[in-house]
């Protein structure tokens, strides 16, 4: 058997395929996964809000609790750095008790950097 | 005499490939949307697919131990299943003294189910100190009958003038099998890595029994466990039955042609 038919015989073509397949995906991921979650909070009418108070959440079947806490700037964006999860909640509270809904991010590897929709702030309920 | 149509024939028979498929097209759809199987009215089509539970399964249970174990294991077990069946099978194509007597043994021990044999089993591998250990778990599959008969069945399909001409050219009986015998032998080469490998693949018992920490866990162990800590998980649960099953679907449908041809082979000879 020549070394040609070898090679595209489907026993060696489709490990072939996802053996590449993973490494382009394990090379994508060592190039983004520094755990850097950045977003914005702004109020009903669109306003940045600074000094803000983010709590983000570890939240998957075992764990539900708090995992970090970040304020925003005079830009009413924040960061967190060296998340290492994949799965959360992230909620914005403002020092006049307004808070944003928790929001659900859910990210497709660990650690990986993600930049997240405006968390808006609204009046507390009640 | 006018020929009946075909498409009838076909009709029926797409009808009941698909009955068959919507157990896995459930797995799957359930992977996708999380649903709840005993959410009433079901969705047909899958409501906000998302691959997350995948990623859940991933990180959430250490999957990649228990993919690595499994295919460790399963390569152990296919590569001496072709070892041990090729010799043996090679060897039943021989006359030599007791030959039936041995043929017999081996058809009657196919009758005795795994499950009677693994005490035995179990103080074979602990006397040889391989209890929690790869070759531990693999060993039970490292020959199995009914793979030696495929490969006797294939080698007494080689015309005897192949095997004398390369006798004469002063070929070692070792030289036969791997020259000769086995590139004439690819779909029953091809049948004991499916067979061996879905039995290893899937195998719970003799892995329970043998195995004692969570590290060295193959698949089925790991979504046993994966069944008895987490609780809501049903999209998580189904994404790892569908990881889980993903590989040897691959297998099968790689070697599909030559397995089918593995199995039929030599079943009209007598």
């Amino acid at each position: 058997m020549s070394w040609r038919r070898i090679l595209t015989h489907r026993f060696v073509v489709v490990p072939l395929a996802v053996a590449l397949l993973a490494a382009g995906w394990n090379i994508y991921i060592r190039f983004n996964d520094d755990g850097l979650i950045e977003g914005e909070v702004r109020d009903r009418t669109g306003a940045p809000v600074s000094g803000a108070t983010v709590v983000f959440f570890e939240r998957n079947f075992v764990y539900y609790q708090e995992k970090q806490r970040t304020m925003t700037d005079a830009h009413g964006t924040y960061r967190f750095d060296g998340m290492q999860v994949h799965v959360g909640q992230l909620e914005a509270r403002t020092e006049d008790g307004r808070h944003s809904e928790r929001r659900q991010l859910r990210l497709w590897f660990r650690a990986q950097n993600a930049e997240v929709a405006p968390l808006i702030v609204d009046a507390p309920r009640g | 005499m006018r020929r009946a149509p075909s498409w009838p024939r076909h009709a029926i028979m797409v009808v009941v490939s698909c009955l068959m498929l919507v157990p896995f097209y459930w797995v799957l759809k359930t992977s996708l949307t999380g649903e709840n199987i005993y959410a009433y009215p079901p969705h047909i089509v899958p409501v906000d697919p998302h691959l997350f539970h995948y990623v859940d399964v991933w990180y959430l249970i250490p999957f990649p131990r228990y993919l690595l174990n499994s295919v460790i294991v399963t390569t152990m077990a296919i590569c001496g299943n072709l070892l041990f069946n090729t010799v043996a099978g090679y060897a039943l194509t021989k006359q030599f003294p007791g030959r039936r007597w041995v043929v017999l043994l081996f058809l009657s021990c196919m009758l005795i189910p795994f499950q009677a044999t693994i005490i035995p089993a179990y103080l074979i591998t602990s006397w040889l100190g391989v209890l929690n250990t790869y070759l531990g778990v693999a060993l039970p599959l490292l020959s199995t009958i009914i793979c030696i008969f495929i490969f006797k069945a294939s080698f007494e399909a080689v015309p005897k003038s192949l095997i004398d001409a390369a006798r004469v050219d002063g070929l070692s009986e070792w030289r036969i099998v791997v020259r000769i015998m086995l590139p004439l032998s690819k779909a029953a080469i091809a049948t004991n890595v499916v067979l061996t490998f879905i039995w290893s693949w899937n195998a719970f018992l003799w892995p329970l029994i043998v195995i004692r920490t969570s590290e060295m866990q193959t698949l089925p162990l790991g979504l046993a466990r994966f069944l008895s800590v987490m609780e809501d998980t049903t999209g998580a649960l189904f994404a790892f039955v569908v990881m889980v099953l993903v590989p040897g679907l691959t297998i099968f449908l790689m070697a599909q042609k030559e397995f089918i041809r593995g199995l039929t082979s030599g079943a009209t000879k007598g």
